[in-house]
């Protein structure tokens, strides 16, 4: 069988199972995160306070309580909610600043000064990321906005860079000398225009790159130093529960099965997406 | 070209001074990070309920009461001489208190790279082969989804069921000191399975493209066995550009050390970076962050010169 007859039939073969289970893997905890909010008061799924720590599922509680006497099932479903908001946040941060920044890099006709901005943000790629937050956290600086900030601004190297580099494509060339021999405005040509040609490249990082900001974050809450300890974030309520594994596992296991399938499937799809792409060209 | 070695020893050199300014910028971000700070380090470090007198004190014995440039020079000068301050903790030297961690870490990295490096090359080539296949397919989407789960949540399902249900492994190496290799399998196995998607990829990228290159289809043809084609020309081919996506994991593996050492309470750097933070202590603070910062610099310094020495036709260095 022939190189090429290998690749058509895997081209043939690859929509389905994986596709198939990305979405499911990701369903379940985008709708606990979206959705499982307006459930938790109606279905009754709020321990009053008082409630006894580590009971047992089906005492009353489907899934039983946690460390600090929480029904798990409640926490499950509120703790999502974070968990989405501050990725969507973060990288919503990184695009919003480093896309004008990467079209304006791309535009400017001067190589030195183009040099000069990548090499300084080049100094926040050697920065670890949880480094960051570790040290901002070490300072007293914590909570949504630092947490969304920080992981923004590690982001930022990278996102400057591929804007850039898409934008600077020799296929864009010749439509944008038209543009501006035309007398359209600098900033119709170099900001709309470009912007609108790198969309498409954006947002496929923007899948990449969700996966890797998700699990920043979980990792950053997960070591307490990211959202208050009184935020019911799945990764919050895991460090809450480490010592009572062996006690009331579920208070654990289910978070963190919903992190793993959020984050495995988004990859999934992602990849299968990158695969097709890749197999257009 | 005629030039080529004496270019390449000065883009290696370069390459050095580059490596070293990226150190000099990044020690002058900690050292503004952990001393511009909204308010005073004195009282962030002792909380709310210090009195005047106990800030005071630590004022003066972090130096607070001087102007920053003063601060700056002093701190610049002792990290050249390797002496970053004393812990405000223990009292100990900061390079003692992370030093007498690096062992550990290099023990845990060392043990998850030798893991690593075997199991991504037999998955590349086991998957770069046969493209499309069913064991192509199985691989690469296992691998996907592993890589992209965070370190703690996958420890935790493992501890759940090899711990847990099966009892076979320790949950953490806590309540007693490191008893055995035991300890380690858990942890080796969360840094192993994170990393091990990435390299295998490029890997099975790197035996797809020169399987089908021009000189092994050649070689194939002259009738050389399919071992030596495979081992002598397809795989180095194939592993050399891997070399970059390795410093790239050993950078991320070290990320991921300090969420797994503090998992299973494994008495490493990690843990002792997030220990240090949660103790707001600044000076031992600043050298794990030294340390990552120098760690990650000197990883791809080394990747780019061996990249740049093996395949001097990429413009590695460039």
């Amino acid at each position: 069988m022939s190189a090429a007859t290998v690749g058509a039939r895997a081209r043939r073969a690859r929509p389905g199972a994986g596709v198939a289970i990305g979405l499911v893997l990701v369903a379940v905890p985008l709708l606990s995160a979206l959705l499982g909010p307006f459930l938790v008061g109606p279905l009754g799924l709020v321990a009053p306070t008082g409630t006894d720590a580590l009971l047992p599922p089906g005492s009353g509680f489907v899934l039983g309580t946690d460390a600090l006497g929480r029904d798990v099932l409640g926490l499950a479903l509120t703790g999502g909610t974070t968990v989405v908001g501050l990725t969507l946040g973060a990288l919503a941060c990184a695009y919003a600043v480093g896309m004008p920044l990467g079209l304006v890099l791309a535009a400017t006709g001067r190589r030195g000064l183009e040099g000069l901005a990548l090499r300084a943000l080049d100094v926040l790629l050697v920065l670890p990321s949880l480094l960051v937050l570790l040290v901002l956290a070490a300072t007293g600086r914590r909570g949504i906005g630092w947490l969304v900030l920080a992981v923004a601004l590690v982001q930022l190297p990278s996102v400057v860079r591929l804007v850039r580099s898409a934008a600077a494509a020799p296929t864009q060339r010749p439509a944008l000398e038209a543009m501006t021999m035309s007398g359209e405005p600098w900033w119709r040509v170099h900001l709309l225009e470009s912007g609108r040609a790198v969309l498409g490249p954006v947002l496929v990082d923007a899948g990449t790159r969700a996966v890797l900001v998700l699990s920043l974050l979980a990792s950053a809450n997960f070591l307490g130093v990211g959202l208050a300890p009184d935020s019911t974030d799945w990764a919050v309520v895991i460090e809450q529960n480490t010592s009572s594994l062996f006690l009331a596992p579920a208070s654990l296991l289910v978070p963190a099965s919903l992190l793993v399938a959020l984050c495995a499937g988004i990859n999934l799809l992602v990849d299968r997406r990158l695969d097709r792409d890749g197999g257009a060209l | 070209m005629l030039a080529a070695p004496r270019r390449g020893t000065r883009a290696a050199g370069a390459r050095v001074l580059v490596a070293l300014a990226q150190f000099a910028a990044v020690s002058v971000i900690v050292f503004a990070m952990t001393s511009l700070l909204p308010g005073d380090a004195a009282e962030i470090v002792l909380g709310r309920d210090a009195t005047p007198e106990q800030v005071a004190t630590l004022r003066t014995q972090l130096g607070l009461d001087r102007p920053l440039p003063e601060r700056f020079a002093d701190w610049v000068g002792g990290l050249l001489h390797g002496d970053l301050g004393r812990s405000l903790v223990t009292g100990q030297p900061v390079a003692a208190e992370v030093g007498g961690r690096l062992g550990q870490t290099a023990l845990l990295t060392g043990l998850a790279l030798i893991m690593l490096v075997p199991l991504a090359l037999g998955a590349g080539v086991l998957a770069g082969r046969r493209p499309g296949s069913p064991v192509d397919r199985a691989l690469t989407g296992v691998l996907v989804a592993a890589q992209a789960v965070p370190e703690f949540a996958l420890g935790l399902v493992l501890v759940a069921v090899f711990s847990l249900q099966l009892g076979w492994l320790p949950a953490t190496a806590a309540g007693g000191a490191f008893t055995g290799a035991e300890v380690l399998v858990l942890p080796v196995v969360v840094l192993v399975t994170n990393h091990l998607g990435r390299l295998a990829r490029q890997i099975r990228v790197g035996v797809l493209d020169t399987d089908r290159a021009e000189h092994v289809v050649h070689l194939r043809r002259l009738g050389l066995p399919e071992r030596v084609v495979l081992w002598r020309h397809v795989l180095p081919g194939a592993a050399l550009p891997s070399i970059q996506q390795l410093a790239r994991i050993v950078d991320s593996m070290l990320g991921g050390v300090v969420v797994v050492e503090a998992l299973f309470a494994l008495p490493g750097v990690g843990s002792g970076f997030v220990d240090a933070v949660s103790a707001r202590d600044l000076p031992v603070v600043q050298g794990y962050a030294l340390l990552y910062a120098a760690t990650t610099i000197g990883v791809n310094l080394v990747a780019d010169l061996v990249s740049a020495r093996l395949l001097p036709h990429r413009e590695v260095l460039g």
